[in-house]
């Protein structure tokens, strides 16, 4: 089937198998393989993008629930050369190891971060907790975000 | 694929470091000898490991190691990882071995090659560290390639079809349906049945419409697992030159136990467990004529490469295996089964292949870390000292069997045993079992004398560094200043364990179900601190994975079938389940670095159990300690 998606901005004309999900469509068809493929059953939180700025799992969406929706993917959070303050968060804490699980996690915390601009510590855990982190990084993905919203509310000053 | 082959490499791999040599490469008749460090075009110097990265910081630490002799700035140097055309065998990235053995290795080859002596540790000016992880900016812009985002031009799409038991014999299969879906093949060798596809979809697809008849092998139900563990189990022998040696032997324990003032008997049992990284393997293999080219994300590139040619009767120089970075793989990806897959369907179907496994196929063909008995039986003297320890591990493993207290008769010993179950290695190997059985037993004696736990664990340590580890510990925690009760309960570890001295401090609260932990305080003498920040991440890391084994994790079996197959069915650490956790490091710049990448997940396990029974006075001396 064809499909037209708006992701990270751009408008993308696919030819897809029937019924894909949106993960797959991603990965296979659009050659965005930041989004990944953890569990198939959105347990792990790898596969989050924000559709329509809501961070959700790509693995349960059809590729066709995201027609007509904004898509981002991590290759499409930064602006051009400049990271977002999450993105910059993570490295400067160092909030990864193997870093599969980091795309999503960055995702997720980016949309907290737009609904809620200072949350807590209890907050962020409960926001990304139905993310996995198999390197067991967890405490230094909480400060990471803490951080960036710290950093934002600069910004806004 | 039998496990003679890992035996004689990883002896290979022991017998050379033992050596002092810097490779394990032999000469196989190839045209190149791989070499270490060559300067490359406008300065930059390329450099070659056989180590590859997993998430343990292993390219950042090797980059630090060569950019030190060399006088060079970090970002001057570009190091290639296993690859088995092009980088010398460094051994498997496993055993934490690359701080202890290669790091030495990549600096005594980069100062050779600079022409100037080691640089004393006093004089580092870039080991010693935290520079930022070298693949920090891929990973949150997305852009670092994983083995499974790998894909080759004019590659197909393979997928395996599974029986639903454990182990069974393919008998006869149906393809005539998925034969109809456009670009189909279907692949038999033996009992391995597979499909290959134009598109990963059609792939899946095609695999679910195949009709295959197997016969079954029955499984033990659990008790029966671990009752066959002690029935098959065969006793020890010395041996030497191995790394981790089955029997440890010192003065006489049988007259010990006999004249003891007191003594005890307990038995302590873990269960079979996933690893569970993040990432389901996935390989791409090539032919070109004879030769054979696979893409994989696995931890012991040439492991696999001898894998591959004993497989497909060629040898070894006519193999390339070519490591991607694997999104975590916790001793879980040494293996060459998804690589082997890949090769047979890619021979048939005359075009690359990819084989990508599911989380399902994660849980059900991927060996597991092995379940252990492991009987303990130990006496002290009218003093309280500790004279007499037998420790009998079955079927887990000889990695951390002996205990660092002061003991003068002991025996530990590792029984192999018959285990139905494809059970492999897993971060830290059998020192996470070893560790709970020991501190357990510790425990218990402490409470049995009525001593303090920190106290009697002193009383019977000579090593210094680990006697300060704990006293530190002890006092960030504030141990002794409250006492357990209403639910809430104290308990320590110590370990000293592949040369790392370490000490974990836990509050815990409730029990079956509810038990959560509150407070930890862990403190981690690894020697020389290479790369600070990244110890602290491998320690934290490592004691928050560790958390899963302790409380949750259990693989289920039911008649012939592992029913354990998703991450909905298998509790794993998250976000909530972790308290405020505090890293201590000393570092002792002058003593050689230990590796870090497992020995803290040792520590969780046996400090919570001793928690609950602060708590709670109940004993549990079989993990998962969380359930029911």
């Amino acid at each position: 089937m064809k499909l037209r998606l708006d992701i990270n901005g751009r408008k993308l004309r696919l030819h897809v198998p029937r019924g894909i999900r949106l993960l797959d469509l991603l990965r296979d068809y659009a050659g965005l393989t930041g989004t990944k493929y953890g569990c198939g059953e959105g347990q792990c939180g790898a596969c989050v993008v924000l559709v329509d700025g809501v961070a959700r799992k790509s693995c349960l969406l059809t590729a066709a629930s995201a027609v007509g929706k904004k898509i981002v993917t991590i290759e499409g959070v930064a602006s051009g050369q400049r990271l977002h303050a999450v993105q910059e968060a993570f490295l400067e804490h160092a909030a990864f190891q193997c870093g599969f699980c980091t795309p999503g996690m960055i995702l997720a915390a980016a949309a907290l971060l737009e609904r809620n601009p200072q949350p807590s510590a209890g907050e962020i855990a409960a926001a990304l907790q139905g993310h996995l982190c198999r390197c067991g990084t967890y405490p230094r993905i909480v400060a990471a975000v803490t951080a960036a919203s710290r950093r934002k509310a600069a910004r806004r000053g | 694929m039998g496990d003679a082959l890992l035996a004689d490499y990883k002896r290979r791999e022991f017998l050379q470091l033992l050596g002092g040599g810097a490779t394990l490469t032999l000469p196989l008749g190839s045209a190149e000898t791989p070499v270490r460090v060559r300067l490359a075009e406008n300065g930059i110097y390329e450099a070659f490991t056989g180590k590859i990265e997993m998430g343990q910081g292993a390219r950042t630490l090797l980059t630090q190691a060569l950019a030190e002799e060399l006088q060079a700035r970090v970002e001057k140097i570009r190091l290639v990882m296993g690859d088995t055309d092009r980088v010398p065998d460094d051994g498997g990235t496993w055993a934490s071995l690359t701080a202890p053995e290669t790091v030495p290795a990549a600096r005594r080859d980069a100062a050779a090659f600079a022409g100037r002596p080691l640089t004393e540790p006093a004089q580092w000016r870039v080991l010693g560290t935290s520079a930022p992880p070298l693949h920090g900016r891929e990973v949150v812009t997305g852009g670092l390639r994983y083995c499974s985002d790998l894909r080759v031009e004019s590659m197909r799409h393979g997928r395996i079809v599974r029986p639903d038991a454990y182990r069974a014999r393919l008998e006869s299969y149906d393809d005539l349906a998925a034969r109809k879906l456009a670009g189909v093949q279907v692949v038999r060798e033996g009992d391995l049945l597979g499909v290959v596809a134009p598109d990963a979809q059609t792939a899946a697809r095609a695999a679910a419409l195949m009709r295959a008849q197997w016969k079954a092998e029955p499984l033990p139900d659990r008790d029966a697992l671990m009752r066959s563990l002690r029935e098959t189990a065969v006793p020890p022998v010395e041996v030497k030159d191995t790394r981790y040696p089955p029997l440890i032997r010192r003065g006489d324990v049988d007259t010990a136990l006999g004249s003891a003032h007191r003594r005890l008997w307990s038995t302590y049992q873990t269960a079979p467990i996933a690893h569970a990284a993040l990432e389901p393997r996935a390989a791409i293999a090539q032919w070109d004529g004879g030769r054979l080219t696979v893409f994989c994300g696995k931890q012991a590139p040439f492991l696999i490469r001898a894998e591959l040619a004993k497989a497909f009767g060629v040898p070894e120089t006519r193999v390339r295996v070519m490591v991607a970075m694997p999104g975590g793989a916790f001793g879980g990806k040494q293996r060459g089964e998804c690589e082997w897959e890949a090769a047979v369907l890619a021979r048939a179907a005359g075009a690359p292949v990819r084989v990508a496994w599911t989380r399902e196929e994660e849980f059900r063909i991927a060996y597991a870390r092995p379940p252990a008995v492991i009987d303990v039986e130990s006496g002290v003297d009218a003093a309280g000292r500790l004279t007499a320890w037998r420790f009998r591990n079955y079927n887990s493993g000889a990695p951390g069997l002996a205990p660092p207290y002061a003991i003068p008769h002991m025996s530990n010993e590792f029984w192999r045993a018959a285990s139905p179950l494809r059970q492999g290695s897993y971060r830290a190997l059998a020192a996470t079992a070893n560790n709970f059985a020991r501190e357990s037993q510790v425990d218990e004696w402490a409470h049995a004398l009525g001593r303090d736990p920190v106290e009697f664990r002193l009383a019977n340590l000579e090593d210094a560094r680990l006697r300060e580890v704990i006293e530190r510990g002890a006092a960030r925690f504030g141990w002794g200043k409250r006492k357990a009760g209403a639910g809430i309960g104290f308990g320590m570890a110590c370990n000293l364990e592949k040369a790392a001295r370490l000490a974990l401090f836990v509050e815990t609260e409730g029990a079956g179900p509810a038990l959560r932990l509150r407070r930890m305080v862990a403190v981690g003498d690894f020697g020389a601190a290479l790369h600070p920040d990244n110890l602290r991440n491998q320690m934290q890391g490592a004691i928050i994975q560790g958390l899963g084994g302790a409380l949750w994790e259990r693989l289920e079996f039911d008649g012939d079938a592992q029913r354990t197959r998703r991450l909905s069915q298998y509790r794993l650490p998250r976000f909530r389940d972790i308290p405020d956790i505090a890293i201590e490091l000393i570092d002792r710049r002058e003593i050689a670095s230990a590796g870090a990448g497992e020995s803290p997940i040792t520590l969780p396990a046996p400090a919570i159990a001793n928690a609950l029974f602060a708590a709670t006075g109940e004993r549990r001396r079989s993990l998962p300690l969380a359930v029911g």
